[in-house]
């Protein structure tokens, strides 16, 4: 079984590996080919982004505030020029995240994105001990207070249910024992005098628990590093568990389907060289089941990943302001999980209030006719279109949001609606410049609103 | 009787959703009342979930047991401010609202509810809760089970709703949509402000875009039907605060604001089945003695202040509220002044109908199991179960499946 390299595979790619791309971008990626593809996405040290992070430090977003650190990260998966670097920045937001409700420093949660950031591609296990020494993760699960004598199990439980091996391939016991083998891993300076934000990690003996444990089948004198590398370490009949969770949980991000076993025993075997996060999501975007027809259109958008690719897929501009505010109504705000886990994937996010808050954020951004906030140009990208035709601004608009592959009656509803005058009067299209203002933009605000681009 | 489907593929077409809301508000309403039997067709359901995993032991206090203080010693509720229940039981001192409808004979206390070999996962055991199943196999709720036997295909888009972020999995159901909200000020579907007289041609546009069937349901079949429930309930509940003026002093939180939501929709008279509200945060691995009293104030004043307003518009009656969370906490505090994951708890059922009383023992803090969490006295398919025959008339085997003891908690024929 091979690749079927289209132009299609390349958008697909570009919706999945990073947020979505503009005609211009899908063009020159389908170009390279799909190893040279991947490696652009994938190898992304290579791409020189000091004129981008430069742009980025001088806009105002002001990261002592949540909404600012909200900006910050939309501002990034929007712009960067390493898509892939901010999707699986954000894979691991989406994973192992912590909440400013209980976290309460503002830095704490950058620095946390940075750490993700920095090690998104790494060893599984320096992510691992980066993460559990994290000073945010050790206020939002507790750790900090986990201490010999006075074991708290919170860290420890989801460091094994949530992170690393998933439900059933562990025991209470081991709960328990994990947690005794954590002791000592603490925050030095978490207090209100510096706004929280000044936590740095500490690793005290003498809150060690240096009592024999039994960790997952092996005893010792464990201590955090010893855990982990036990938990990682961890296999059964079928191979690395912590390999095949990660797989499994890479391939549902990416490819939006659950994986088939044959695919998570070739990304266990991947990861079993090495525990490297890269080579498993190089080996997922390279499979050819990545590129099945099943997978095309089946991960629902996020709501930060809608906010991120409507602007992104229409070259518009925000300062994703109203992104953030939107982020409440639409069932996410960033850095503020309801709990440990984080969010539910997938058509979770889709109720009747969060389409409403997520059809609003797209009004803005189709209606937006000033110069600032978050708008496009919709004479823009239509240039170089034949929108004569009621049939050619549709087709356009719907390339142009890779929402070109709807049924038949869907499109013939979008014609329709540019034809109908006010209240639904039988109209004409004329292609004038007041027309494509009104009509383009409203097509745009229905495209973006309807199931199809809540899908990528 | 056709499908929830079918109905709104007819419905949605490309009426204008103005004319929509009139049909279903006179001739919705009646066709549910006749698929359900009068006797419990007025009837509401108010799920109150406190996510995380509330603390029982410091909720209803067993105050009389000498173990209790032993293994509370760090964040135990002082026994002797509780406020009694029984000899034996107590309110956690901040919960005056709760006592005070205790005191009015409309409360239920149902201790030590759970399920063998319970997960002391948050996520399987919200799952199991919400789905009714331990082992898991479900995929609907266990409401939106009900809901599909009762409330299908009855044309009404508000038999049930959520205040909520997201769609809880209780009411998760094949043909019944909830609406999910949390406030409903943006609960619309707002097109170009410059073009007012393109606002129509947008939402039939959306709606045909949201009309799409396909063979094999996939997440563009979710998100249509999401997209039909949608507009098919904004233009009402934008309505429901009109003119409303609330009876009770509600808290200035999002559970006060959720229950007042609920009261308007209540009383709009809108045939409203299940309504469901989340508060969370009762995950108090530590500082819990700093933090879970004020989570259970906002409970018990929220509450107190819903049912005041209930009574003020003469509504009550037709109106029960059951609490869960998906396990309590383990007997003993731990060193963070806070408690890990636990098993059973006590749960409450407020309203005119219930039968008065604690329902069950307290827990026996003698006997905690291996991991020094509580004992299960009434299966949680137990405590659903009641409500279910008793409150909403349903087979309530046919969705649990057989063998649970009903617990005798709601009044059987009143109302």
């Amino acid at each position: 079984m091979s690749v079927n390299w289209t132009r299609e595979s390349a958008a697909h790619l570009l919706r999945r590996a990073g947020f979505g791309g503009t005609p211009a971008e899908i063009d020159a990626l389908h170009a390279r080919g799909l190893e040279g593809a991947v490696s652009d996405l994938v190898d992304y040290e290579a791409v020189d982004v000091s004129a981008y992070e430069a742009a980025l430090a001088a806009r105002p977003y002001n990261l002592q505030r949540i909404t600012g650190l909200q900006q910050w990260f939309m501002d990034r998966m929007a712009f960067s020029p390493r898509p892939l670097e901010e999707k699986m920045t954000y894979f691991w937001n989406l994973h192992w995240t912590s909440g400013i409700a209980k976290v309460r420093g503002e830095t704490l949660l950058l620095n946390q994105n940075q750490t993700e950031r920095r090690l998104a591609m790494a060893r599984f296990d320096d992510l691992v001990v980066a993460l559990s020494q994290d000073p945010a993760m050790l206020v939002w699960l507790d750790n900090a207070t986990n201490r010999v004598g006075r074991p708290n199990e919170n860290y420890a439980r989801e460091l094994m249910e949530l992170f690393c091996l998933g439900i059933g391939h562990y025991g209470e016991e081991d709960v328990r024992e994990v947690a005794r083998a954590l002791t000592g891993w603490t925050v030095a300076n978490y207090n209100r005098d510096t706004g929280y934000n000044a936590a740095t990690f500490v690793d005290r003996p003498q809150f060690h628990d240096e009592g024999s444990k039994t960790i997952l089948g092996r005893t010792g004198n464990f201590d955090g590093y010893d855990a982990i590398d036990i938990i990682l370490g961890h296999v059964d009949a079928e191979g690395s568990v912590s390999g095949r969770f990660l797989g499994a949980k890479l391939w549902a991000y990416f490819a939006g389907t659950y994986a088939p076993p044959h695919v998570v025993d070739a990304l266990q075997s991947v990861y079993a060289a090495d525990h490297s996060i890269r080579e498993v999501v190089r080996a997922i975007l390279l499979a050819p089941e990545f590129y099945e027809a099943h997978t095309r259109k089946s991960w629902v958008r996020s709501p930060v990943e809608y906010a991120v690719a409507s602007v992104r897929m229409l070259e518009g501009t925000s300062d994703f302001s109203a992104a953030a505010n939107a982020l409440a109504g639409m069932g996410q705000v960033l850095f503020n999980p309801a709990d440990a886990k984080g969010w539910d994937w997938g058509v979770s996010w889709m109720n009747t209030g969060s389409l409403f808050a997520r059809a609003s954020l797209a009004n803005t951004l189709s209606t937006n006719r000033g110069a600032a906030g978050t708008r496009f140009d919709p004479a823009a990208i239509l240039a170089g279109h034949d929108v004569s035709t009621p049939e050619g601004v549709v087709d356009a608009l719907a390339g142009r949001l890779n929402v070109e592959d709807v049924a038949a009656e869907i499109r013939d509803a979008w014609i329709e609606y540019v034809l109908a005058g006010d209240g639904g009067a039988p109209g004409s299209w004329t292609n004038t410049p007041e027309a494509v203002d009104e009509k383009a933009r409203g097509l745009v605000h229905v495209m973006l609103s309807s199931p199809a681009f809540h899908l990528a | 009787m056709y499908s929830r489907r079918d109905f709104l593929i007819r419905s949605t077409g490309f009426v204008t959703v103005s004319a929509m809301v009139p049909r279903w508000a006179v001739r919705g309403a009646r066709q549910f009342e006749e698929s359900v039997g009068a006797a419990f067709g007025g009837r509401t359901l108010v799920v109150l979930e406190l996510a995380g995993g509330n603390d029982g032991l410091n909720t209803v206090v067993p105050y009389a047991d000498a173990l209790y203080p032993q293994l509370r010693s760090r964040i135990g509720v002082p026994v002797g401010d509780v406020l009694p229940l029984d000899g034996r039981l107590g309110l956690n001192p901040v919960m005056t609202g709760m006592k005070t409808l205790w005191d009015a004979g409309r409360v239920a206390v149902v201790t030590n509810v759970g399920y063998p070999n319970s997960s002391l996962s948050h996520f399987a055991a919200r799952d199991v809760w919400h789905t009714a199943d331990p082992l898991l196999a479900q995929r609907r709720g266990w409401l939106g089970r009900w809901a599909d036997g009762a409330l299908a295909g009855n044309g009404n888009p508000l038999s049930c709703a959520a205040i909520s972020q997201s769609l809880p999995r209780t009411l998760l159901a094949d043909h019944v949509g909830v609406p999910t909200f949390l406030t409903l000020a943006s609960y619309q579907y707002l097109a170009d402000g410059a073009h007012p007289g393109d606002s129509s041609n947008q939402i039939a546009a959306f709606l045909a875009a949201s009309g799409a069937e396909y063979e094999i349901a996939n997440a563009a079949d979710t998100l249509s039907s999401v997209g039909r429930d949608a507009i098919a309930s904004s233009d009402i509940l934008q309505t429901v605060g009109n003119g409303y003026v609330a009876m009770g002093a509600y808290p200035q939180n999002s559970l006060g604001a959720g229950l007042e939501l609920i009261a308007q929709i209540i009383n709009a008279d809108l045939g409203a089945r299940i309504l469901y509200v989340t508060y969370g945060g009762f995950d108090n691995h530590a500082g819990e003695d700093v933090d879970h009293d004020p989570l259970l104030t906002d409970v018990s004043s929220s509450i107190k202040a819903f049912f005041d307003d209930l009574d003020g518009h003469d509504k009550a009656h037709d109106v029960l509220l059951m609490t869960w969370s998906e396990f309590g906490r383990r007997a003993e505090d731990n060193g963070s002044n806070g408690t890990d994951h636990g098993t059973s708890a006590p749960h409450f059922v407020v309203g005119d109908a219930v039968v008065s009383g604690v329902h069950g023992n307290p827990p026996d803090l003698a006997h905690l199991d291996d991991n020094g969490n509580l004992a299960i006295e009434s299966d949680f398919r137990s405590y659903y179960g009641t409500i279910l025959s008793d409150w909403l008339g349903a087979d309530s085997a046919a969705i649990l499946g057989a063998g649970w003891p009903n617990l005798g908690f709601v009044e059987k024929g009143t109302t």
